[in-house]
């Protein structure tokens, strides 16, 4: 494994139109990292991981990214997937090989094996059948999460995946995002809205705010 | 047996209303699962509405039919594929101005060469029943290898309307997914406006696939219910119009808007 960061930008300005949201900003991602970005609504903390991830162009600056041998797994707000879709848990965990598969291979007995693995692990072997549409706010985010972790990707992104779930949801996430991480090795950077949480889920927090980006101690953080 | 009798004779004397109905509904039924899906309704009606203008074009320039369809159709796809900037206008609107001029525009065509009401009516309603082995032609192929190319990449377009950011991060290259989608509805919509007209097409993107996922569980069952609804509602929409002595097109419109009512009660109160 590497031992370049997973994230280098150096003077990174992005703006939607004329309205600046990161300006000439500075930060570096460490290999194997837990780092939650906080800051209050609008500071950028999604659009600063979106531009890492190429889903947003920036204006000035550079962003140097090394994800490792596959693509990262960005996991969106569960709200963002339009729930009318006819598509299975199994069916949306098995999204994850896309990479693997491309557009036409069909997964082999191994990637099944590994999606059913993954799909037990989470806890959603009993609902693997049913349609996302039809699974509580919790158990789609956890759909998300696991569609992430049997991509093997190195790096995963996650987009407030504890908002709107209730405290029990919330507390499951979280554990699973920290075991993926501290078992798993994986680097996962997430946009999170509870300061509060930061000092017990990890060493080091990205907050983005008016003064810019800086990584700080979470014990520094106060809500 | 007197059924069995009249469905006989009706294929002996409208073979090509039966052949062509099939492969316009399996088709249109088909992409419609994903029309429905993707919430762009309003797009396939701004689509079968340029298709018919261009339709009026033909009319009125005599010209190829298919050709000028696909013209029009294929303008309103690169103006729908155009990206949309932040704090315009909704995409709704420029929908909703192509459907307003399309729709002027094929009467006021029509009204300037000379043809009549009837013609209006024609592009408009389409009719099924006087379908040739040429409109058999153009929705062989235009329809089946479209429907073939959607099947083929069905994986990268599901995704890509699924869940656009992770399908870009994984590496999906969307715009390109949903260009062929756009492009390919376009052929669809243009090579069945002449047999079918607007309101068919419309019906068959939007009516019939909303019913088969009412049913369906599955994404490759909803595709295949969609073709099998559609087709078994036109053959049995035409049957009716030969009995009743009706309009074939709206017979068919009116009885899969019929069997939407039914099976979303149905559900509604199944779910009860």
């Amino acid at each position: 494994m590497s031992d370049r960061p997973v994230i280098a930008c150096r003077g990174v300005t992005v703006a939607y139109g004329r309205d600046v949201v990161l300006d000439r900003i500075d930060l570096t991602v460490p290999r194997g990292t837990l780092l939650p970005f906080v800051g209050p609504n609008g500071a950028g903390k999604t659009t600063l991981l979106k531009a890492c991830l190429g889903l947003i162009p920036h204006q000035a600056g550079e962003i140097r990214c090394d994800f490792g041998s596959r693509p990262p797994a960005y996991v969106p707000q569960q709200k963002q997937l339009d729930p009318i879709y006819p598509v299975s848990v199994e069916d949306l965990v098995r999204m994850g090989l896309y990479p693997e598969l491309g557009w036409w291979r069909r997964p082999d007995e191994a990637q099944r094996v590994r999606a059913a693995h993954v799909i037990e692990r989470f806890g959603l072997a009993p609902h693997s059948r049913k349609q996302f549409g039809e699974l509580s706010g919790g158990l789609r985010q956890k759909t998300l999460l696991a569609r992430a972790v049997v991509s093997q990707a190195e790096v995963l992104v996650l987009d407030e995946p504890t908002a709107g779930l209730d405290a029990a949801s919330e507390a499951d996430l979280l554990a699973l995002i920290r075991t993926l991480n501290a078992d798993g090795g994986k680097t996962v950077l997430w946009v999170h809205h509870r300061m509060d949480q930061c000092a017990a889920l990890a060493r080091q927090v990205c907050r983005v705010d008016k003064r810019g980006v800086r990584v700080t101690d979470a014990a520094e953080v106060r809500p | 047996m007197n059924l069995v009798h009249e469905t006989v004779s009706f294929v002996q004397l409208f073979p090509e209303a039966v052949i062509c109905g099939t492969i316009m509904a399996a088709v249109c039924s088909a992409f419609g699962v994903f029309v429905v899906l993707k919430r762009i309704v309003f797009i396939s009606i701004a689509l079968s509405e340029a298709a018919t203008c261009g339709l009026a074009l033909a009319l009125v320039f005599h010209a190829s039919p298919l050709a000028c369809s696909a013209l029009v159709a294929g303008a309103v796809v690169f103006l729908l594929a155009l990206p949309e900037k932040r704090h315009h206008l909704p995409k709704d609107v420029v929908l909703g101005t192509v459907f307003l001029l399309a729709s002027s525009a094929s009467v006021l065509l029509v009204a300037q060469s000379g043809f009549g009401l009837e013609e209006i009516k024609a592009m408009l309603y389409g009719d099924l029943i006087v379908s040739g082995p040429r409109d058999r032609w153009v929705l062989l192929l235009t329809g089946v290898p479209a429907l073939a190319m959607l099947l083929l990449f069905l994986r990268p377009v599901l995704y890509a309307f699924l869940d656009r950011e992770a399908a870009l991060v994984m590496g999906i290259r969307c715009w390109v997914w949903e260009g062929l989608f756009f492009f390919l509805l376009g052929l669809v919509v243009s090579g069945a406006s002449k047999s079918g007209g607007a309101l068919l097409v419309f019906c068959l993107l939007v009516v019939v696939p909303a019913t088969a996922l009412l049913l369906a569980r599955r994404l490759w069952t909803a595709i295949g219910l969609a073709a099998a609804i559609g087709v078994l509602t036109t053959w049995a929409g035409l049957l009716a119009a030969y009995r009743a002595d009706l309009p074939a097109n709206p017979t068919i419109i009116g009885l899969a808007c019929l069997l939407f009512g039914a099976v979303g009660a149905g559900r509604w109160l199944f779910r009860r």
